[in-house]
Parts: structure tokens; sequence; C-alpha cells
């Protein structure tokens, strides 16, 4: 075995056992139905592809998201980020959105980045809300800690979830004061906010089996892939 | 100076009786001048002028129409408000908070003041119908 | 022979004939990276081009509710007038809430018809999306009574939704039956380049499936988020002239022939019924009159329809069709731009979006529009002849009403 191949050994983090978070779809308000589930790791690479055109977009903090967004999700394929996860939104088979967050123990979620490239759907909002399903319902955590950097994400997830604010504990995004949903909070949220479909159709799951890149970006007019 | 009347007042015309709320500046019906204060009109004659009788809007009241807001503007952190629109049994209608569970078009409701706003540190009071 | 033009150019009681000559829209939408000024000047250059001028405006007139606030910015009317170099045009701004731009159309009709003018710049933008949504709302709900409304947190929504509760209970209207408005004005608007929300909206989307009740979830119930307006950036403008002296521009005018304004009470609470949209209808009934022709007149509308329920209540109230019954209307198809009375073809302001203050020019454009037929392909009204604008400003309180004429 190679020197440098057991240092990368060393350098990767353990991996804990995640249950899988099972696909669902949701009619959108065109009539599209978006397809949630999980993404693969060998399915970063397209991801990153997905990201890379927002990061210098100034425009409603995307180049923050889309900057960090990169990173985490590089450092989930490249092995330096533990127990993360990303979650998925697609119509016909195009990435509209997604999302990402982490274990931090069996009681703890961490949620990182939401994203929303198909814009006009609310398709955000389900994203978000599929990533707190997958925490509180799937995952039984007792508690996942949330931030916000642009004004929409305060608005959509502190105000629509009543988030508990801690500012006490520390998020790991930094130092943007950390709010947090238990799980009270998520069910009394969840008949408004947490809808979906399982199980997926086979023909429609089969849409998202091969992720299709965005061709356009309605943040950035007159952008063509 | 400091204490806060907390009363939320119809106001009636000293000429004719007609019942007002807000207070205009002139009678809907009998066309009947309000001055509010001497200083904004210094040829403000009191001779003969009647102020206009302020009146607690309280008692009971009939609900006409409601809501339950859930996009509210900067200055409330709720997650949703309930508002509704009442008659009372003077004909006066009104806007305000409602806090009953199930509201339902016409149906009795009493009136109370109490806060519906603090804003920086300062606090409004307005109207709250609550279950008769 | 001058003389004798101008009579011919007055209406039958003595009145200078005014007329539209050119228009220009931006798109609306999220212009938050633009200064407003500047969205009003390409709304402006655009009408002018429209009309073939360069200059030779007599009076610039903006329609415009809260730059003051939103922007931090007064004076915007001179700032047009200068960065157009307009001067030395006479320029004045006009403010009557969400029918700012109708009412400054209104100013530049008087203008002309006084004899004063005789070539009027009205253009009307409104930038909202330079603060966050929570501003924008405490904003137009500044519009409320400042003591016994506003502080309690009312907002337009919450005062539409309560009027539609009330009308729900009185003519059985359903939630189903709102959102049957909102996928027509989804669909006109998708095919109007100038809208902010050019997406279909589907029945099954926004009502039928189970999860419509989360991916459209209230507002202020009854009404959802499909119910409702976007807030939008944008401006529109018109140039108007005196018939007397249409013929120098490049395209045949459309006549102004009728226009009407009318106020209610500003607490919503104090209408006798609070089912009665009394100015609408006072609007309506002047603008008729002056234009000698009745509501079976019309050949489409444009009706401000914040919330859908207004699109319904204010056909009512116009006359289309007897209180409760214009939901029946629209469930055959007739307002449909196929349909024998077609409205908001252009997407109305569910759709194609509410910058306040440009709302009532972005009306008069797409009147102008249609009555020329240069409306976009699926959404041309046919051999339209007279076009109907409704600008509500307030929760009512302050309405005007505009009828355009094909010559």
């Amino acid at each position: 075995m190679n020197i440098a191949y057991e240092l990368e050994m060393k350098l990767r983090p353990p991996q804990k056992e995640m249950l899988p978070y099972p696909a669902k779809f949701i009619t959108m308000a065109s009539g599209e139905k978006m397809v949630i589930r999980q993404a693969k790791r060998e399915e970063i690479p397209l991801l990153l592809e997905v990201i890379e055109p927002l990061i210098k977009v100034e425009k409603d903090f995307y180049d923050i998201v889309a900057a960090r967004f990169y990173a985490e999700l590089l450092g989930f394929f490249r092995y330096r980020v533990r127990d993360e996860y990303c979650l998925v939104g697609t119509i016909d088979g195009v990435v509209t959105s997604i999302c990402n967050g982490r274990l931090v123990n069996d009681d703890l979620g961490m949620s990182y980045h939401t994203m929303t490239i198909k814009r006009g759907l609310r398709c955000g909002a389900q994203m978000f809300a599929a990533k707190m399903e997958y925490h509180i319902e799937i995952l039984n955590q007792k508690e996942v800690f949330i931030v916000a950097e642009s004004p929409i994400g305060f608005r959509r997830w502190m105000i629509e979830y009543q988030l508990e604010p801690r500012f006490h504990v520390q998020h790991e995004l930094g130092g943007v004061p950390t709010y947090v949903l238990t799980r009270d909070l998520y069910f009394a949220a969840k008949e408004r906010l947490v809808t979906g479909t399982r199980p997926v159709p086979e023909e429609l799951l089969k849409t998202s089996d091969t992720l299709i890149l965005p061709e356009e970006y309605p943040q950035i007019p007159g952008w063509h892939r | 100076m400091y204490r806060v009347d907390k009363n939320v007042y119809a106001y009636k015309c000293p000429k004719c009786g007609q019942l007002h709320y807000p207070a205009p500046m002139r009678c809907k019906k009998c066309g009947y001048r309000r001055y509010p204060e001497q200083e904004i009109e210094p040829n403000f004659q009191r001779e003969g002028y009647k102020p206009w009788e302020k009146t607690p809007l309280k008692g009971s009241c009939k609900l006409l129409t409601y809501t339950r807001l859930w996009n509210l503007p900067i200055g409330f952190d709720q997650r949703y408000l309930d508002f509704g629109l009442v008659e009372f049994e003077n004909g006066i209608r009104a806007s305000g908070r409602l806090l009953v569970d199930k509201p339902k078009i016409g149906m009795k409701l009493n009136v109370r003041v109490g806060k519906i706003k603090e804003f920086y540190g300062k606090v409004c009071y307005g109207l709250q119908f609550v279950k008769s | 022979m001058k003389k004798k033009q101008l009579l011919k150019e007055k209406t039958s009681n003595g009145v200078r004939k005014v007329g539209v000559v050119g228009i220009g829209h931006t798109k609306f939408g999220n212009l938050s990276d633009y200064e407003l000024v500047d969205i009003m000047a390409y709304a402006s250059l655009n009408a002018m081009e429209d009309a073939g001028i360069d200059g030779g405006i007599d009076q610039v007139i903006v329609g415009n509710m809260g730059a003051g606030m939103l922007n931090h910015q007064t004076g915007i009317e001179s700032a047009l007038v200068s960065t157009l170099n307009l001067e030395p045009a006479m320029a004045e701004l006009v403010s009557n809430g969400p029918a700012s731009g109708s009412s400054a159309f209104k100013m530049g009709y008087m203008a002309i018809v006084s004899g004063m003018v005789d070539v009027v710049l009205v253009t009307a933008g409104e930038q909202m999306r330079r603060v966050t949504g929570w501003e924008a709302t405490d904003f137009v709900a500044t519009l409320s009574h400042p003591e016994v409304e506003y502080p309690y947190g009312l907002t337009l929504p919450a005062f539409a939704a309560m009027f539609t509760r009330a009308y729900m209970a009185k003519y059985g209207l359903t939630e189903r039956q709102l959102s049957l408005i909102a996928v027509k004005d989804h669909l006109n608007a998708e095919k109007n380049p100038f809208a902010h929300v050019q997406l279909p909206v589907t029945m099954e989307g926004i009502a039928d499936s189970c999860h419509a009740s989360v991916v459209n979830s209230y507002v202020s119930e009854p009404l959802r988020l499909y119910h409702m307006c976007p807030v939008s950036d944008g401006a529109s403008s018109v140039v108007m002239c005196a018939m007397d002296g249409a013929a120098r521009f490049k395209k045949k005018p459309v006549r102004i022939a009728g226009i009407g304004s009318a106020t209610d009470t500003h607490c919503v609470h104090n209408r006798k019924d609070p089912l009665d949209l009394k100015a609408v209808r006072l609007a309506a009934e002047m603008a008729y009159k002056m234009a000698g022709i009745g509501p079976q007149d019309i050949s489409f509308a444009e009706l401000h329809d914040a919330f859908v329920i207004l699109e319904l209540c204010l056909a009512e109230e116009v006359g289309f069709f007897e209180k409760g019954k214009a939901i029946e209307a629209a469930e055959k198809g007739e307002t449909e731009v196929s349909g024998r009375l077609p409205i908001n073809p252009s997407g109305g302001l569910k759709a194609k979006g509410h910058p306040v203050g440009a709302t009532g020019i972005s009306q008069i454009h797409e009147l102008v529009k249609q009555l020329r037929s240069e409306a976009e392909k699926g959404r041309q009204v046919k051999n339209p002849k007279y076009g109907l604008a409704i600008n509500f400003g307030g929760f009512g309180n302050n309405v005007v009403a505009t009828i355009l004429a094909k010559e």
C-alpha cells in the first residue's frame, strides 16, 4: 500500500450508516412533478457544475450560498466532511434545487444550505421541508441547528417554522445566530409546510435517474450552458 | 402624563349626535367641525364651540368577516395573526385583533383593549375581539 | 382652417380630444440592480420612440407611490426630466397609492384638455424589490389608517382576504373558483414578454392535487399564494397629445374616450356594506358617461386584480356581470382572450406583476397595444373597439377608470 493512500485513509472521517432519504414527489403549481431524492456521491461532480455559475451572483446572496455549498459538496465528495448528505429536486430530470446538511450525532442535525435554481415554484421551500423531514422523521433526530444567510432564508425558515433562537450555541457555518428546529416545532409546522407522495411511481422516478444540468439560470439573464 | 390611556374611543358629534370611529375633522352627517388643538388654529373661537364627546368602544359586537394573516409586515414576529371586522350595537364598525378559536361570520363577540404591537419598546394598545 | 380643425377634434360637449401616440414598458420583475429613475427613463424613451419623437414634450407627469420610502429619493419627476434631457419641460409627480399611474394619466389628460399643453409624457414606475418582502408589505400597508388599521398589523392582503371571506359567505364562491382566475391570468402572462411571472400554473398544481395546500399555502385565509400578485419592479410610459396635433406622430392615436375617478372611505370598516366597492362603480359610471357608451360596448378590460377576487368584483361593479355572477362567466371561458369579454389579457396584476405606482400606466399600455392589434400571438383580443382599465387605490378608496377607443 503506498504512503499517499495510507495518509489519505487517515485523513478521511469515519462515516456513519445513515438511513437513506426515501424519494418522494410533489406536484408543483405548474402541474410539473418534482422528484426529491438523495443524491449519490458519484453525482456530486455534476451538482458542483449546477452550482458553479451562481458563485458570482451577488443578488439575493446567491454568491455566498453557492460558494459555501460548492465547498461543502466538494468536501463531501473528497471525504473531508463527516456524515454529510445532499438531497436533489428534479423536474423531468433537470436539477431545480438542492439542499444539504450533516449529522453531528444521533440526536443533532446540522442544516447547511438550500439553493433554488428554477424560480417561481417555491422549489427551495419544498427542499428545506424535505431536509427537515429527513432529520426529524427519517433519521429520528431530536433537533436541527439552522442559520439563515439571506433575508429570504430568514423568512422561509425562522419565521415559517417559528424556530427557537439559541444564540449561545455555535452553528458550523460560523457566527450567524443559530436557530433550532425541535421535534415539536417540526410537527406543529408539518401540515402547512411539508408534503409529498411516496412511493414515487417507477416511471416518474426513472426521470430522475440521470441528473440533467439546467440550461439556463433565471438568476443570470442571458446565460446559456 | 406618562400614563397610557388604553381605551379606544368613538367620537360623538355634539351637534347631531352622530358617532364616528376614528374621529373625523368634520361630522359626516351635519358637517360640524372638530378642533383637536387650539395650537394649530390661531383663530380658534372657544365661545359656543362644543367639544366632541369621547365614548369608549366596548360591549358586544357581531363579527362581519375575518382572516388569519400568515405574512405579517415588519414589526411583527408572530407566525400569524387573526383579524376581524365587527359591528357594535351602536352601529359603529371597527377592525381589530380576533382572539377566538373557531370564528364564524355573524357570531357574537366582546371587545377588550389589549397590547397589539410592541415596536422598539413602544407598546400600542388596540381592540381585541374575544368570545362573548 | 386651424380653428376649424380644432373644432372638429372636440367632442360633442366641446372638450378638446386627446389620444395616446406612444407607449413604452420595461419588463416587470426584480429590477433592483437598476436605479428607479433609469427604469422610468427606459420606459419613457421606448414610448417616445414608439411615437416617433425625440423631444417636443411640453410636460412630464410621473406616477409613483413610494420612492421616498423605498428608494429614499424624492423629486423623481425632476430627475427623470433631467436624465432624459427634456428640460425645460414642466414636471410633476402624481401619487395615489397603487392607482398613481392612472391618476397621472388623468392629470395628463386634464392638462391637454385645458389647452395649457399639447404633448405630455406620462411615466409611472416603482421599485419594490430593493427592500425585503416584510418592508414591501409594510410599505403598502402604510396607506391604511395610521391609528385604527395600520398598528394592528393589517395589510392589503388581510383586507382583501376579509373581503373575500364575506363575498364567499354571500355568493358561495369557493377557493377553487378563485384558482381558476389565477390559471387564466398566468396563461395570458406567459405570452406577455413584459410579465413578471411567465410561468403557467394549473388547477392540479394550485388547487386539486393532494400537495396543493402546501404548494399554494395561505397568505391570508382564504386567499392563497397564487391568488395574489407578486412584488414587482417596473415602469411604463405613454405619450399623449391633443388629437388636433396627432398627425405628426408615427402611429395613429388611440383616443381617450372616457376617464372617471372616485373615492370611498379611508377606513374599510366605515363602508355601509363591506362588499360594496362604490368608488369603482362611480368611477366606471363617470367614464362610461364621458365616452357615451355602456359596459356592453367594452371589448376587453384590464382590471386591478392584485388579488384574484378583485377581478371578479370589479367586473361586477363596472357592470359586466350581476353581483355574484362573474365567476360563472369565467367558468364558461367568457373572460379568456378568445372569450366574449376578455379580462386581463396582459396577465393582470396577478401574473404580469404589480409595481404599485406603475400599474395604472401599464394597464393603459395594454389597452393601447390591444386596440392597435399589436399584442403578442395568442393574447390579441379580436377586433377590439373599446378597452376599459380599472386602477384601484388603497383597498378601493381611490379608484380611476379609463376607457380608450380605437379611432
